[in-house]
């Protein structure tokens, strides 16, 4: 203090003794200081002294101060004590917390901070000021503007998001501070980014794409992930921000293979086992569950829940988890985050329940996990958290899966008793049915109950479980000692409660369930008096409620083989004793309950006291389902009993059943078409087999005759082979060559040959019609040879004439001719021989 | 699962020209037909295999609408990869290019492969912008053209690809610097050639596999 009084000595000079200024004095010359001193060291020093006051008295400075504290931010920049002064005196006038020093002012009101704050940021530019500072290096100008920062988001959430959405980078120059060197600006930049991405999916998104998943993942590594500090504590509510209720960067850290990173967190090694869960790490491990929990929670899209269930499964976070379950020294409110985070990774995927349900707990005898966590859910004295979440957890586990429904009806079933200890899923849901604790009676009724949901044939099989009895002979079963202990004036109002969601559940689209109640003495006669009654407390309303429900479902599914027990049967009983307003007001009476509202909103249970364990989500979805449709049915009867509306049927529901019926038709034409087009694929099918075999035989035979072949290459081979297999193969080369060569020559010849015979051919067709004259000429010469020897007969007539006319014929004259004639014979012979040789 | 690369890209462009079904078609291979508008930016990935190599696309799917246009930015520096589409058969979102280049230019590094994609080409018959006045403004800002229908996932693929084979080319020529992810780029684990953070016997065994090859 001394020293702060001597800065102020030397910054407002030496003040009259015993007179000591106020502080709204002192702050209004430190301010004027600021704004007209020409020297930076005058301002420097009044903005320290500024910064000293701004504690104590915020009010004036943060009245005064302002203006002047921004006009340094603008013009002094360069200066970085300055700045830095400047910053801190802004980030204590809007700090939301209220400082010791100021304790005694009674000025001061709780939301002076935040005024300051709405002032500050009225021009959008300061904001964007002190974000420039951010990029200056200097350690005490980034730190300082980084506090500001977080200051002002904490106190103006949407306002501060939308200004730095705007900013040019805003978002961004934020995530570059994630990387600083110095721990101490990154670890407030985490806390910046904390306020920062509040309930902003559009900033949120913005920080994954700046790869903030990796860079939150290398801190949280550095820091000796859950064993770290606080800082890994920080990084994991910065993660739960980013991945809560944002589906895209949900996707993007499932794509970004981040799950699998998360894996190893959970490995809680045998050595740390029996080590101590310090808060640290207690906080570290339950955010861990938060971050799983946000991915698989199923107010999400249900493929990124599906997803990332896989994933979960696959990188053996389920494995982790379940072995966390069963360690030993886990703190209750670790272990209640973990059930209700396996209850959710396991939640409607069959493989996660399957695996889920064959693990086994480490007890002696050994007995799956799921009977251990019954075992706590059924035990009066366990936390209350913790039952719930066994519940939630045992809910998730039935969740769409028809199988294990099955798996829980089967253990109350006569044939596996003989097997069966008492530490079966059905007996423990017995034990608790009965027990004396209404918690108890309520968890189990509820567990029952969902073993049903939507499984027929389950409701079916459980009308068959017989109870053994203590003293009497006759075994009863489940259904009669329901409606006997829901008689019972001891059974208190929530194991009530709870009894009636059992058996509305139960009867609900199940007719013989239906049949079987309703022959089961004094169940009407108890469910009018209770509707009938009219009980002032809230919880009476809600089971006559719900024992109107519980009618209505008898009416509803109601199959008519009971005599006297008709659907019309029992609607009369309702007008002439209850009266029809009566019974739809009393049916509304459980929408009206408080427990309602909470219950619908999901599927976990969430309640801080017991009593308030009343209904539960998946019976809100039955009522919410029938209730319209039962009030209907109800108020359609007439006195007469005529029915006014259509039976079984709202309008809409005998739309939907038109519309099925058309689904249905359609779906009749395409079997036969797709029957006829199988057939056909059938015999062409057929056709290609008997090809294939076909081919396939044609195949061996070729590869016999391949490996015949091959066989005789091997005997050539070996023939030529004589000395060693290179000699061989050189041999074995040249003969190739030469073989080459002799087909090269051999194809030559055959193409001379092939040539020659075109010559052949066409000599051949010469000679051809060379023979052919010839012959014609022979021909002709014979016709010569004929007419000379017809000429030389006539000739000798005509001399023989002459002879005996008396005329003298010289023989020269004969001869003469003779020679002629012969002189045409050689002529001819010549003409021939040429012919020949052509 | 495992990646050699993984790339970030951004797919931006005026409201109403297919953005989201480009991705839609690209990653669930089906179209949905009504316009959802979308809110800020939505995610999706899908692995594609170039050169033999395993790469990882991670796409940011942008709102078109000017009141997020700052939100758009943001994204912008981290990309390596931008599509930009308009609509063939609206001439408007084609006069916009200008801007959104603008835009993307000013806010992202200077290495990021922008495509330029002409979306619709299934609406022939309502054609405002020719192929050619694409092509040609993709040649006068060195730009990659490509026209693609989302609805008949014609040349969707490829225009994811070409991006991200341009964006491959530019590592191997060593223009990215693949160790600042803010480039927008990622190695994976199965291809890390010059990872130094290796401990000395990894390093060792890392080295020696190498020289073998």
């Amino acid at each position: 203090m001394e020293f702060l009084k001597s800065g102020f000595k030397t910054v407002l000079g030496a003040t009259e003794t015993g007179q000591q200024p106020s502080a709204a004095e002192t702050v209004e010359k430190l301010v004027e200081r600021v704004i007209s001193s020409t020297l930076l060291d005058d301002r420097r020093d009044a903005c320290r002294a500024l910064k000293a006051l701004s504690k104590k008295y915020r009010i004036e400075v943060g009245a005064q101060g302002m203006p002047a504290l921004i006009q340094i931010l603008k013009h002094d920049g360069q200066d970085s004590e300055v700045i830095s002064y400047a910053l801190d005196a802004l980030c204590n006038i809007t700090a939301a917390e209220e400082f010791d020093e100021e304790a005694d002012n009674p000025a001061v009101s709780v939301n002076v901070g935040e005024q300051f704050t709405e002032m500050f940021i009225k021009v959008h530019d300061h904001v964007t000021l002190v974000m420039g500072y951010l990029e200056e290096y200097d350690f005490r100008v980034r730190r300082a503007a980084i506090k500001l920062i977080t200051t002002l988001i904490a106190n103006k959430t949407r306002d501060l998001q939308e200004i730095i959405l705007v900013s040019p980078m805003g978002v961004s120059k934020l995530m570059d501070l994630l990387t600083d060197s110095r721990e101490v600006i990154r670890n407030d930049a985490l806390l910046l980014l904390i306020q920062l991405t509040k309930g902003n999916s559009n900033i949120q998104k913005i920080v994954a794409f700046e790869n903030a998943f990796d860079k939150i993942f290398e801190i949280i590594q550095s820091e000796g992930c859950s064993e770290g500090g606080i800082v890994v504590e920080d990084c994991l509510i910065l993660l739960l921000n980013l991945l809560k209720n944002n589906s895209s960067n949900q996707q993007f850290f499932k794509e970004g293979s981040f799950i699998q990173k998360l894996s190893p967190m959970f490995n809680i090694t045998p050595e740390t086992e029996e080590a101590d869960w310090g808060p640290q790490k207690v906080s570290n491990i339950h955010c861990m569950l938060q971050v799983v929990r946000s991915l698989v929670t199923p107010s999400n899209q249900q493929q990124v829940i599906s997803s990332c269930q896989k994933v979960m499964r696959k990188s053996k976070i389920l494995d982790s988890l379940c072995s966390i379950l069963m360690g030993s020294g886990v703190p209750p409110d670790i272990l209640t985050e973990t059930i209700n985070t396996v209850a959710e990774i396991v939640r409607g995927d069959k493989e996660n329940q399957d695996q889920f349900s064959k693990v086994m707990a480490p007890s002696y005898p050994p007995r799956p996990v799921i009977v251990v966590l019954l075992m706590s859910m059924i035990n009066e004295k366990q936390m209350l958290e913790l039952r719930c979440a066994v519940l939630y957890c045992f809910q998730c586990y039935l969740f769409r899966n028809e199988e294990s429904h099955k798996a829980v009806v089967e253990t109350l079933l006569p044939s596996s008793e003989a097997e069966g200890s008492s530490h079966s899923i059905g007996q423990l849901l017995c034990a608790g049915l009965f027990s004396t604790d209404s918690l108890a009676n309520w968890f189990s009724a509820v567990s029952l109950m969902h073993g049903l949901v939507d499984s027929v044939p389950q409701k079916e099989e459980l009308l068959r479980v017989l109870l053994a009895t203590s003293g009497r002979s006759r075994p009863v079963t489940l259904l009669e000692q329901c409606t006997n202990l829901l008689q019972q004036d001891s059974y208190k109002q929530q194991s009530k409660v709870g009894l009636l969601m059992l058996l509305c559940m139960w009867l609900a689209h199940c007719p013989i369930a239906v049949k079987t109640f309703l022959s089961t003495n004094g169940t009407m006669a108890y469910l009018t008096a209770q509707i009938s009654a009219n009980e002032h407390d809230e919880n009476e309303y809600l089971i006559q409620g719900l024992c109107a429900f519980l009618m209505g479902i008898c009416i509803q599914f109601n199959d008519n083989s009971l005599p006297n027990q008709k659907r019309n049967d029992i609607c009369q009983l309702i007008i002439k004793r209850i009266g029809q307003e009566t019974f739809c007001n009393k049916l509304s009476e459980v929408s009206r309950h408080e427990s309602y509202s909470r219950a619908c909103k999901q599927p976990q249970i969430r309640t801080k006291s017991a009593s308030d364990l009343l209904l539960d989500y998946e019976y809100c979805k039955l009522y919410k389902g029938l209730e319209a449709l039962i009030a209907k049915l109800v108020s359609g009867f007439d006195v007469d009993g005529i029915e006014l509306t259509e039976l079984t049927l709202s309008s809409e529901a005998s739309a939907l059943v038109a519309q099925y019926k058309g689904i249905i038709r359609d779906l009749d034409g395409q079997i036969n078409t797709l029957q006829q087009s199988s057939k056909k694929l059938e015999t062409k099918n057929v056709e290609l087999e008997h090809k294939l075999s076909q081919i396939q035989n044609l195949n061996t035979q070729l590869s016999d005759q391949n490996t015949l072949l091959k066989a005789q290459i091997g005997a050539v081979q070996k023939g030529t082979t004589t000395s060693g297999d290179e000699a061989a193969v050189n041999a074995l080369n040249a003969a190739q060559f030469q073989t080459n060569l002799y087909y090269a020559e051999n194809m030559r010849l055959t193409q001379e040959l092939e040539s020659l015979r075109k010559r052949l051919e066409n000599e051949v067709q010469l000679s051809k019609t060379a023979n052919d004259e010839l012959q014609k000429l022979q021909k002709d010469q014979e016709d010569l040879l004929e007419l000379l020897t017809d000429q030389e007969t006539k000739i000798a007539r005509y001399e023989e004439q002459l002879r005996t006319a008396g005329c003298l014929i010289e023989n020269d004259d004969d001869s003469e001719n003779n020679g002629d004639t012969k002189y045409n014979e050689v002529a001819l012979n010549d003409n021939l021989v040429a012919a020949g040789l052509l | 699962m495992s990646y050699a690369y993984l790339f970030k890209y951004i797919i931006i462009g005026d409201t109403g020209v297919g953005k989201s079904c480009l991705l839609l078609q690209f990653t669930d291979k089906r179209f949905q037909p009504v316009h959802d508008l979308t809110i800020g930016v939505e995610f999706g990935a899908r692995m594609i295999t170039i050169d033999g190599k395993q790469i990882k696309l991670q796409i940011w799917d942008t709102a078109g609408q000017e009141a997020f246009r700052s939100i758009t930015r943001s994204y912008y520096r981290g990309a390596a990869g931008a599509l930009l589409v308009y609509d063939i058969t609206r001439r408007e979102t084609f006069n916009h290019l200008t801007t959104w280049l603008e835009d993307a230019r000013q806010h992202s590094n200077s290495n990021m492969v922008i495509m330029l994609i002409g979306n619709k080409s299934d609406l022939d018959s309502r054609r405002e912008v020719k192929k050619e006045e694409g092509e040609a403004f993709a040649r006068e800002h060195g730009l990659v053209f490509m026209e693609t229908s989302a609805r008949t996932a014609a040349n969707v693929e490829e225009a994811f690809i070409n991006t991200a084979k341009e964006i491959y080319e530019k590592i191997q020529e060593g223009v990215f610097d693949i160790n600042n992810e803010a480039n927008g780029i990622k190695i994976g684990q199965q291809h890390s050639p010059t990872n130094p953070s290796l401990p000395g016997a990894g390093n060792q065994a890392g080295s020696a596999s190498s020289g073998c090859c």
